[in-house]
């Protein structure tokens, strides 16, 4: 067997049996909540919060903002649980005492979270177009499934080096939770960005889903592909950066508690 | 060439303690352990709590790395060619976690053979085959979270075996296992002996080393104490003999009274339930009866014996009566 095959094998199985091994949501009625119930409940928060704080129709900004930053759940948690997980199972020292290459290893925890999290946010829209009247009949569909992708792949690289400080820290679900909620406000899910201090606009560029979020509702809008694909290839690269950071991180951390005999720290 | 060579080993932890006024406390693990252990060998690594076996396993194991000193695992060396080292050598951990729990066993396998990069078709034959080996034929595809602990342990066997490797690292594979599971584990651990397999075993169970082991290291306060055969290892009590003595709740200035009686080499207590077994090493034999007994003043005594010394005896008087 080559090492390509020896490689994509680790992948699809760290992907697929890391998964069902570490994602108590696989229990059904957990996940259909998560799935379904929560998104519906983000959204009705913002949507309610947003037109009565603003006094005006704008329920669509809202709508597609949240539908695409619940990505976050599967790219920021779930990613996170799934290489935090080993700490938990007591598997980080039996992960690394093979000599499984580390790439397959890394990035097969975060794939499933990506179709994970895509159909979270399509589940999403679907709430939005059934019990909210988003309006999706100028939208070129195809091209707003390409960009729910793409934002969930790049949420994702930021799930995995938030991930990665679980081989160091027992406390990484306080540093989750505070950038879901970050991620709230300085993608522009619920606050256009121009409308945010000039140094939070700063920040904003350089998180994933603040153009993927863009995107989405220029679609909507009735903009084509042509127009939002230059937000797309940033958004790409964003998630390219952090997916590179996190993969150099989980290698320097894998050295550092092999140093300081953190490994099997709970 | 041996299996494993060890040389001068040294590990030290570093702790940062306090939250304003930081100070890093440093904690020998240990010290200075040399050892090395031929092809095919079973060789124990013995020493009370905290006298740096495991720390010595996880260095072993690649994953921990020396502070000073180096190993070398079929030729290779653990830090500079960890790599080689991981595809030669298979490692169990005490307790029940390292495995997936909401994993079938089957699952737990085949995933840890793709970590290894084994071939799915050979994979395929050697996963029931190390299930049935370690007694878990049929109960592969249940869930790891209904297992009982032997069970889990067996697991970690049939998991460690999946590359076939040269070396392998038990520590204290029995620990929390009742008599029949550990029973049935050493009985796993003999048949990997018959294949050929180089084992390092530590244990606090000195009847098992004595069972299993073909030479062991005794190993106290992170350095080697004595290195020996388990024969070899008795002859440093054969001058002396065992006085077992059962009492009910003496009192520690009493022990320590009789610990500091001038024929008396090491003292070690074992309790149960409300008596206490002291085991008196003595070169006076049955002659000191009488006085352990006036130094027992007054205490309730039970059964005394005296018997010749054991394994855990010369272990005992080895690392200084802490038992």
């Amino acid at each position: 067997m080559n090492v390509l095959t020896k490689n994509l094998r680790l992948f699809w199985q760290g992907t697929m049996l890391s998964y069902i091994a570490l994602f108590a949501w696989l229990r059904p009625v957990t996940y259909a909540a998560s799935k379904i119930v929560m998104p519906l409940a983000q959204m009705l928060f913002f949507v309610f919060l947003g037109t009565y704080a603003t006094n005006s129709n704008n329920v669509d900004f809202y709508v597609i903002g949240n539908a695409v930053q619940i990505t976050a759940v599967s790219g920021i948690f779930g990613v996170t649980m799934s290489v935090g997980g080993d700490r938990w199972a007591g598997t980080l020292p039996y992960l690394f005492g093979t000599p499984a290459n580390r790439v397959m290893l890394f990035f097969g925890r975060a794939f499933m979270h990506v179709i994970d999290g895509t159909i979270g946010v399509v589940i999403a829209f679907i709430w939005g177009v059934t019990l909210l009247g988003l309006d999706l009949s100028h939208t070129n569909l195809p091209a707003l499934g390409l960009t729910i992708l793409v934002t969930t792949l790049s949420t994702c690289a930021l799930g995995l080096l938030m991930g990665c400080l679980s081989l160091i820290t027992s406390n990484v679900m306080f540093v989750n939770n505070t950038v879901y909620f970050l991620l709230l406000i300085f993608s522009g899910a619920n606050v256009a960005i121009d409308k945010l201090p000039a140094w939070m606009q700063a920040l904003s560029q350089i998180l994933p889903l603040t153009r993927g979020i863009a995107a989405s509702r220029a679609l909507v809008a009735g903009q084509g592909l042509a127009e939002i694909g230059p937000m797309l290839l940033t958004e790409l690269g964003i998630g390219f950066v952090y997916g590179t950071l996190g993969y150099f991180m989980f290698h320097w951390f894998e050295v550092v508690a092999k140093r300081r005999g953190s490994l099997e720290t709970v | 060439m041996n299996a494993i060579e060890v040389n001068h080993l040294k590990r030290v932890y570093r702790a940062a303690i306090g939250v304003f006024k930081r100070s890093i406390k440093e904690v020998v693990a240990v010290d200075d352990i040399s050892f090395s252990v031929e092809k095919g060998e079973l060789f124990g690594l013995l020493g009370p709590n905290g006298a740096g076996k495991t720390t010595t396993v996880k260095m072993l194991a690649t994953l921990l790395i020396p502070t000073a000193g180096n190993i070398s695992i079929m030729g290779f060396d653990v830090v500079k060619q960890a790599n080689e080292v991981r595809k030669r050598i298979g490692f169990i951990f005490g307790g029940e976690r390292g495995l997936y729990w909401r994993l079938s066993a089957e699952d737990n396998l085949r995933y840890f053979a793709s970590l290894y990069g084994a071939d799915p078709e050979v994979s395929k034959k050697r996963i029931p085959y190390l299930l049935e080996m370690v007694g878990l034929k049929g109960r592969g595809n249940e869930r790891v979270e209904g297992y009982s602990r032997g069970m889990k342990q067996r697991l970690h066997v049939a998991r460690t075996l999946l590359h076939d490797p040269e070396v392998l690292f038990l520590d204290e594979p029995t620990i929390g296992l009742d008599p029949v599971g550990a029973r049935e584990f050493r009985q796993v651990i003999l048949d990997l002996q018959t294949e050929k397999k180089t084992i390092l075993l530590t244990t606090h169970y000195m009847f098992e080393a004595d069972a299993l082991c073909d030479r062991i290291a005794v190993i106290d306060k992170g350095c080697t104490v004595a290195l020996d055969t388990p024969g070899g290892l008795k002859k440093h009590v054969s001058d002396l003999s065992i006085v077992e003595m059962e009492t009910f709740g003496a009192p520690e200035e009493v022990l320590n009274g009789i610990r500091a009686l001038p024929f008396v080499d090491a003292v070690s207590v074992e309790d149960q339930d409300q008596r206490q077994l002291l085991k008196v090493q003595t070169e006076r034999g049955a002659e000191a009866v009488p006085d352990l007994m006036a130094a027992l003043d007054g205490q309730r005594v039970g059964r005394v014996i005296v018997r010749e010394p054991t394994l855990e005896d010369a272990y005992v008087r080895l690392v200084g009566g802490k038992v």
